[in-house]
């Protein structure tokens, strides 16, 4: 730092008077960094906080939304533990997010290392595997019903050529879990290329240059190089599926509806038919906090293991 | 230290936003402005109509704004019907009401009884309204509590559409008004070719109100009822239901002459292409079936000798903002739901009619002409002998009925024990009284 030449603006000046107080709070770098955010601070508190803190509120009550509320204490929390079909959308979640995080995330690691190359025309790749994550969810469902419809659906009639039977896809309750995940990794995987994408452009190339020198293959330096040095990427893409997959709705929403015979239940769609189609709001409530208490003990546990994991193989 | 000047213009702006975000949400949390000036009184119509009704509609504020100087409506759309519930809900619970709302038969039950809703009882017994002019399902579906809280703003039923050419390429007859539950299966099966992905018939299995319904009356064709005369047990786990529930397995399951179809829509485009032979379905449909399909159209079969239909009647409600816009509200409504302008609003739109007067009406010659897929709805109407409850818990009902349905069509579920869950979770829900 040259201070010695610099005009001394803020520093006592014997000619100019010192600024009052109030101007220099006026002027600090931290009022001026709470301009810049209020109005996303403003925005978020109202339309994020406020309804947070009003739904563990509502939670003890029970309230149809409008008319004022009654307390019940823990009634809501208890029912939860009794409810046949709470447990059936809390088993259906489960399963959705054990297939789907696993699939999506090796899925994604595999895709960017193909794309991760010097090929012709790899841009086009590269957006054609990102164009689902920003193709609107109700687009992909419909044409996803399309897809799969039994009868009239294109993967039918492929499958038929190739000499394998019509499945029932969204109307068989042994499948229709399966076909959301499908469906869902299909809309997801070029969010999880684009991560790995850009974790695989930082390896440092002197460490692969190094290992082919040493005589390792290009396969065994993916494996032993690259792969280890993604945990990183691998760990936040799996809490971050992990959070998405816990919170299903829409895709839900706009192909099966929770059914066949409650075979797609997950939490949030049951959260909605609570809340929107009963107006229980408060046994809803209780539900959106069950479901929001899981999501922090799951990260936190992912976030443990996965820092040691990642620590460990350094 | 950098310049300060755009510091400050930073700061100014996020005040600005901050203003500008607190004038927002101070604006549509308040109360409208006092609407009445100069004897003048202004009340709001919200509605969802688009197209050849929004049309309608609106010439008709037009005239009445025209001719009733002391009275002036305003039109708001409220975005589309399938959302004006949970659009008026947040109405009340932020204090800001239209005067009269569209509001579906379904909702019925969500908004009767709450404060800000008019009750029109006393209202509708004035001779000159003549509310008995409307069907009685109607006024049942406009009444919860033996109260009234709505006047009918639109009707439909579910009759048979039928695609002829199908018809005649199997060498079948046209359904009759005499058909009965075997003709109609017989009928299913012959439609059907497996080879072609041709369907007799078409159900609604996305296990949503749209499943229960179309089950309900056949429910009531087969003599049957959804609750006990007094509201609080399921009686559908009958003779009849299973008789109903039996009819959807053994066409679905056993001939398999049925497209299930899972919610969205894509029946009609099926019904157009010519892979689909019969629908149950309403007036709401008959636009979207192409001009180069040849339909017929006919009452539902009978399964104890009743053509039983059902229908969905949606309300006009009102809602209290002051004496004087409450009246002023009905005044308008009781012109809007007469027979003479409600007839005028049929013959522009192809709606069907809400009063039995309408049929009696010169211009209704020229509505038969006009559309004449609508005369088997219009008789029809007679065939609407119950309507759903208007219940809290008719929505948890109809869930456990729809989900259980689409157990029973994908053969997943065996009739009886499909009936004796569903009723067991109604019993649940009724006995909860919500």
């Amino acid at each position: 730092m040259t201070s010695a030449t610099a005009p001394p603006a803020a520093g006592p000046s014997p000619v100019h008077r010192r600024p009052s107080v109030l101007l220099r709070v006026w002027w600090s770098d931290t009022l001026a960094g709470w301009a810049f955010i209020s109005p996303t601070v403003l925005l978020i508190g109202l339309f994020g906080l406020v309804p947070v803190v009003w739904a563990f509120v509502l939670s003890f009550e029970q309230n149809d939304l409008i008319s004022p509320g009654k307390w019940v204490g823990l009634d809501n929390y208890r029912k939860l533990l009794h409810d046949p079909a709470f447990s059936n959308s809390v088993r259906n979640t489960v399963v959705y997010t054990l297939v789907f995080v696993p699939v999506c995330v090796i899925g994604s690691l595999l895709v960017a290392a193909l794309l991760n190359r010097r090929v012709r025309g790899i841009t086009f790749y590269r957006v054609a595997v990102f164009i689902p994550v920003v193709t609107s969810t109700v687009a992909t469902a419909t044409m996803f019903n399309w897809l799969l419809d039994p009868d009239f659906g294109v993967v039918n009639a492929a499958l038929n050529k190739v000499g394998i039977a019509s499945q029932g896809f969204f109307r068989d309750p042994k499948e229709a879990l399966l076909a959301i995940v499908l469906m869902t990794v299909w809309g997801w995987l070029g969010f999880g290329v684009i991560i790995y994408l850009a974790a695989l452009q930082s390896v440092p190339a002197d460490l692969l240059e190094a290992a082919a020198i040493d005589g390792c293959t290009r396969w065994r330096a993916f494996w032993r190089v690259e792969v280890p040095l993604l945990a990183p990427a691998t760990l936040f893409l799996v809490i971050w599926l992990t959070i998405n997959s816990l919170q299903l709705f829409d895709e839900i929403f706009v192909t099966t509806k929770g059914g066949p015979v409650g075979s797609t239940t997950v939490v949030v769609y049951y959260l909605y038919v609570q809340a929107f189609q009963f107006f229980n709001g408060g046994y809803a409530s209780a539900i959106a906090y069950a479901l929001f208490m899981a999501i922090l003990v799951i990260t936190a546990i992912q976030l443990k293991v996965g820092r040691r994991l990642s620590h460990g193989e350094r | 230290m950098t310049s300060s000047p755009r510091r400050i213009t930073a700061l100014a702006m996020g005040v600005v936003a901050a203003l500008a975000l607190a004038a927002c949400t101070g604006g549509s949390g308040s109360k409208p402005s006092s609407t009445q000036s100069g004897g003048v009184v202004q009340i709001t119509l919200s509605h969802g109509y688009t197209d050849v009704e929004a049309k309608a509609v609106t010439a008709q504020v037009a005239t009445w704004n025209a001719s009733h100087p002391k009275i002036q409506v305003k039109l708001v759309f409220n975005g589309g019907n399938d959302g004006a519930l949970q659009k008026t809900l947040a109405g009340l619970a932020a204090g800001s009401s239209p005067d009269i709302a569209y509001e579906y038969g379904s909702s019925m039950a969500a908004l009767a009884g709450r404060s800000q809703v008019v009750d029109l009882s006393n209202k509708v017994k004035d001779p000159s309204f003549n509310w008995a002019d409307f069907y009685s399902f109607e006024r049942d579906a406009a009444t919860s509590n033996g109260k009234v809280y709505g006047v009918p703003a639109l009707v439909d039923n579910l009759a048979l559409v039928y695609n002829k050419k199908l018809f005649d390429k199997a060498g079948l007859a046209y359904p009759t008004e005499s058909w009965t539950w075997d003709d109609f299966r017989a009928a299913a099966k012959k439609l059907t070719d497996a080879s072609r992905k041709q369907y007799g018939w078409a159900y609604v299995a996305d296990g949503s109100e749209d499943t229960t319904w179309r089950w309900l009356a056949m429910l009531w064709q087969a003599g049957g009822d959804l609750v006990s005369a007094d509201g609080t047990k399921a009686a559908f786990d009958s003779p009849a239901g299973l008789k109903a529930t039996q009819l959807l397995h053994d066409m679905a399951v056993t001939d398999k002459s049925v497209y299930l179809d899972q919610g969205n829509g894509n029946y009609l485009n099926l019904f157009n292409s010519g892979k689909i032979g019969m629908l149950w379905t309403g007036p709401w449909d008959l636009s979207s079936i192409n001009s180069d399909v040849s339909y017929g159209v006919q009452i539902l079969p009978a399964a104890e000798g009743t053509h039983s239909s059902i229908a969905g009647p949606d309300n006009w409600m009102v809602f209290n903002n002051g004496a004087a816009r409450e009246q002023a509200a009905w005044t308008f409504l009781t012109w809007l739901t007469s027979a003479q302008t409600h007839g005028e609003f049929t013959l522009a739109t192809g709606d069907l009619p809400t009063r039995a007067s309408e049929t009696k009406l010169d211009s209704y010659t020229g509505y038969l002409a006009k559309y004449p897929g609508d005369a088997v709805f219009v008789l029809n109407l007679g065939n609407v002998t119950k309507a759903r409850p208007n219940t809290k818990s008719y929505p948890q009902v109809s869930q456990a009925i729809g989900s259980q349905m689409q157990g029973v069509l994908i053969g997943q579920t065996a009739p009886q024990s499909a009936l004796t869950a569903a009723a067991q979770q109604a019993d649940t829900a009724l006995a909860s009284g919500q």
